[in-house]
This record gives C-alpha cells, structure tokens and sequence, in this order.
C-alpha cells in the first residue's frame, strides 16, 4: 500500500533531509511507494523519488546494455545517456504505458542508436568481448564449472565453446534491431508485446525480427547442431 | 492461421516452431501445432531442433554475468549518474564567452574579407562621424536661442584686437528669430553663438561697423545684414548711422542707409541722410537718400503716396513753395530736405541723381498741392 505523499515532505527537493532520522524514514517510505507515485513525485522535482526508480530499475538497464553492446565503456555510456533522458523528459511522461515499457523504450533507443553508429564506422570501435574472452579479472562460466564437474566429457565441453563462438559471432552480424529483440526475448524474458511497446512498434514487426535473427543464428551454427 | 482445420501442411507449420517454442504463438496456433505433430515426424524433429537451439542459446553465459558479476560496474554506474544529476540541479555558471568570439573567429578564418571589412568600417564611420559633428554644430546654430559660450563680455581691449573670419545669420527653427554666428581671431579664436539679442553678439557687430577701417568690407556687410534686423535700437542705430557716413566703401554706407529704412523719420537719420544726399561722393548713396527722405516725409504724413519712378525723365523742374504750404509737418529738416533735393537737381554732376531728385520734388509738391 503506497505511503500518503506528506511522507515525502521529510525530504528536500534534492531528496536529501536534514537529519538521519528523516533521511531513514524517507528511504523507507520511499522504498513502499508504488511506481505511480513515485513517478509523480519525481515529476514535481524529488530527487530521492527518482532516484529510487533508478535503484529499482537500473540493473536490468545495465544488464540489457552490456549484453547488447558488448562492452563496458558502451554499456556505461547508455546507462548514464538512458537515465538522464529519463530525468530530463520526466515531465513528459504521461502514464499512457508503464514506467518500465517508458524507460525500456527509451534505453532501446539509446542502444540501438549506439549499434547503428557501431555499424556506420566500425574502425572506431574497440572489438566485442565474445564469450571465452572476457575481460581482466573474470572468468568464463564454463572454465569456472570445470573444477567442481571434473568428469566432463571433453570433446563436449569443445562442442559447446564452438557452438559458443559462433554464436557470438553470428549476434554481431544481425541488426541492430535483431539483436535487441533476441537480447530482449531470451536474455530479459520479455514477451513479444512488451519488446513491442518497448521499441515502439508492433508485434508483428518484432515477430519478424526474431524470426530472421533466429534463422541467422541457425544457419550460423550450421553442422554443429 | 485462423483454425486448426487450416494449419495442415508442414509449410504452414514450419515458420511457427520458433514461436511455438518460446511460447508466443496464440491459443489456436497452439492448438493446431500439436494437432500437427501428432502425425508428423518432420516437424516433431524440427521442434526439437528448435528447443535445442533455444536451449542452447539460453545457456549461453551473458556478457552481463561476466562483466558485471560483482556489481561493481552497476555501483560506479550510479555513482556516476547521481554526479550528473547534481550537476543539473546546480544553477549553471554561465561562462562567459569572449566578446565577439565569432566575430574573432571569422577574421581569423577570413583575413581578405575581414581587412576590406575593416576598411570599409572605417570609411563608414569616417564619414557618418564627420556629419555628425556637421550636424551639431548645424544644430547649435539652428535650434540654440542663447549664447553657448558664456563668455565674459568683450572688453574694448579685445574688441581692438579682435578679427572678424565670419559671420553667419541662420533662421532659428520653431522660434521666429535669427541666430548669429561669429568667428573671432582674437588672442584665441572664439566662436559666439546667439541671437540679436546677444550683448557680446551684438557688441562685435556694432564694434564691427562702426570701426570699418580695421574690417574687411565683406565682413562690415554681413554685421550690416544682422544689424538692420534691430535698426530700432539707438546702439544699433548709431552704428549704422555712422557707417552710412564714414564707412570708405560706397557699398557699405547704401547698406547702412537701406537698413535705416525703418526709422527713416527719426531726426539723426534724416540728418544722416541729408548729410549723404549733399556729400556722399557716390551717386548710387546719394539717390539712396532722396529715396530714404521722400519715404521719411511720406511716413511723416497719414496719406502715403506712390514715388516716382527714377527713370521719369522728362518730368519738369519744379520750384518749391514754403514747407509749410506743402501739406507735410511744419518741421525744419523738411525744409533741409527740399533744399538738399533742390541743390541736388541743379548741381549734381550724376544726370540719374538730378532727374530722381527732380521726380522727388515733384513728388512732394503734388502732395502738398493735394
């Protein structure tokens, strides 16, 4: 049940409160308010309200943003790109969807204008990170499993880190369109209508797009399967 | 896809496994799939594909899981976000940018076109500077009613020394009166500005004419020009009087007698005029004064007449009567007038200045007569 908004009035317009007592008690009530209501409060200028969206959201955010590009500094870059397009066009949002469909629609956008700008000049891109060839400091899933699951066959365990391979190569040759709808559906679990709404277009139009990039990625993995 | 019933061939079901599997075809697709691979072995093989496939992809490590498995990067990623964010809620400092830094920047993209530019900025402002000083002091001269130049009055020590480089008299806008110029060469040029009421103005113009040796004579006219505005005043009037008898250029003296005029029946002028009519040695000055004492008697009567016309020659001789009998004042200058004007038709050596002197005596007796 969301708190009465005179729970609000504790904090300052930056969200920040005079005393630490204050301050729990707007975190906590913070905490309990719907989506609704805390979109209302961040639209009238409450700091603490907005960011208390972005805590609640922003994981996913960043999730979709690394699997998408690929690469941290990327990923970075929509996140911070993503949420400040959110704050300054806050006033704007006028409930016709949900919060979350809003900011997705918004962080596809920033992605897909990333991938396309990827596309358009790729020698002033870093490589993608593939699977296998993570960044410093990680380690593959599957090298980490290795330890614990010592009678694995090993001819399988080659197969998989072929099929692996090739399947990261092939998600950098769909569209930036493709992949996002691929990312969206088997990596966010969302439905079809959802990543249509997301993107900010029908069904249909994103039924067809999985359907071509699950035949590329099919293809891709050719003999393998 | 609309019924199970229509959904038979494998061509129809193919395109729908990959939905099928992911669970995002609709009830009747559904319905009509299974229905399908109940007899097909095709299919059922290609679903398997497909699930294989799916599950296969959906086993694959995320790119998030590996690059973010501390939450590490998520952490920074707000940290970073709620930076900006105070950023924005802090009132901007506007910096301020150089002045005309695009002006700057394109002089320095452009140094042809900003030099000729520059040049033509200059010659712009040359001359709209030029008329602009023109226009004040055009607009002193105009519109100004009172001196500008309080300076002290002239002691006649300066008025000595001074000379006299020009004399302009320009109408005065809206108010009716005439504004002076006068350019001095004394110790210092001086420059007096100020209508004829100006006592410094009006001293140097009267200074100017009455010491006409010391003046160009160009200058003595141009004071004579101003001073006849004012011939009523006695200063004024004493100025011109003198200059109409000692003044050693003829032209001077007939302006000094034609801006006395006005006050032609006053008894200095008429004395004036007799003395120029018997011994100014310019016939032009001489005919001057008849016309000057004709029109003085004629403003000394209610009834004024027509002149004769100077070129009246074959008008006859006339011989005067008492000034008494003549209809006019019984004033003795009156008397003066007819003799001068008497003596002037018998002796003076200029033909003209006889007939004009005959048509005035004429003149007079016939209005005595009348």
């Amino acid at each position: 049940m969301p708190l009465p908004s005179w729970a609000l009035a504790f904090a300052d317009d930056a969200g920040r409160t005079s005393n630490s007592e204050a301050t729990l008690a707007t975190v906590t009530s913070l905490a309990n308010l719907d989506e609704r209501t805390l979109v209302q409060e961040a639209q009238v200028g409450n700091r603490a309200a907005f960011e208390e969206l972005v805590r609640r959201y922003d994981r996913d955010v960043l999730r979709l943003a690394l699997n998408l590009m690929k690469r941290t500094e990327d990923a970075r870059d929509v996140y911070q790109e993503a949420f400040l397009k959110v704050y300054k066009n806050l006033h704007r949002f006028r409930f016709e969807c949900s919060f979350y469909t809003w900011l997705y629609r918004i962080v596809t956008n920033v992605c897909l204008d990333q991938l396309r700008r990827r596309q358009a000049r790729p020698e002033d891109q870093a490589p993608e990170l593939h699977a296998g060839q993570y960044e410093e400091g990680t380690t593959d899933f599957f090298e980490r499993q290795r330890e614990h699951r010592p009678a694995l066959d090993p001819e399988k365990h080659l197969v998989g880190q072929e099929i692996r391979a090739r399947l990261a190569t092939a998600m950098t040759r769909l569209s930036p369109r493709e992949r996002i709808v691929f990312e969206m559906k088997h990596y966010q679990g969302l439905k079809l209508r959802a990543i249509g709404a997301a993107l900010g277009t029908s069904e249909e139009t994103v039924k067809n797009s999985l359907f071509r990039a699950t035949r590329k990625l099919r293809n891709e993995l050719g003999e393998l399967r | 896809m609309s019924a199970a019933g229509a959904m038979k061939t494998c061509a129809e079901i193919a395109p729908l496994l990959v939905f099928y599997a992911c669970d995002e075809v609709s009830a009747q697709e559904r319905v009509a799939i299974a229905a399908h691979m109940l007899s097909c072995e095709d299919c059922r093989e290609q679903l398997a594909e497909e699930r294989a496939f799916q599950e296969t992809v959906g086993a694959m490590p995320q790119a998030a899981d590996n690059m973010d498995s501390a939450s590490v990067l998520l952490a920074q990623c707000r940290s970073e976000l709620y930076e900006k964010l105070d950023d924005l809620a802090t009132p901007l400092v506007k910096e301020r940018a150089p002045a005309f830094l695009w002006l700057r920047r394109w002089m320095a993209l452009h140094p042809a076109w900003s030099g000729a530019l520059m040049v033509l900025f200059g010659l712009v402002v040359g001359v709209q500077a030029t008329q602009w000083f023109t226009g004040q002091n055009n607009a002193n001269a105009l519109d100004q009613a009172v001196n500008v130049r309080p300076a002290p009055r002239l002691t006649d020590e300066q008025l000595a020394k001074m000379a006299v480089a020009g004399v302009n008299l320009t109408p005065s806008v809206g108010t009716g009166t005439q504004n002076v110029r006068l350019q001095l060469s004394a110790e210092q040029p001086v420059v007096l500005t100020g209508n004829l009421d100006d006592m410094d103005v009006r001293q140097v113009l009267t200074y100017v004419v009455e010491n006409g040796e010391r003046f160009d004579s160009g200058v003595r006219l141009d004071c004579l020009d101003v001073l006849k505005l004012r011939a009523k005043d006695v200063r004024v009037r004493s100025a011109l009087l003198t200059a109409a008898r000692k003044d050693r250029n003829p032209a001077v003296r007939l302006k000094a007698l034609e801006s006395l005029r006005d006050s032609a029946s006053d008894r200095m002028v008429r004395e004036t005029l007799l003395e120029s009519l018997q011994q100014d040695s310019n016939p032009g000055v001489r005919v001057e004064a008849v016309n000057l004492l004709v029109r003085s008697l004629e403003t000394a009567k209610p009834d004024s007449a027509v002149l004769p016309m100077p070129g009246d020659l074959d008008a006859p001789e006339h011989t005067m009567t008492a000034p008494g009998a003549l209809g006019f004042p019984p004033d003795e200058s009156l008397a003066n007038v007819i003799r001068a004007l008497e003596d002037l038709q018998r002796k003076d050596p200029s033909r003209y200045v006889r007939l004009r002197s005959s048509a005035a005596l004429r003149e007079i007796n016939e209005r005595s007569e009348q």
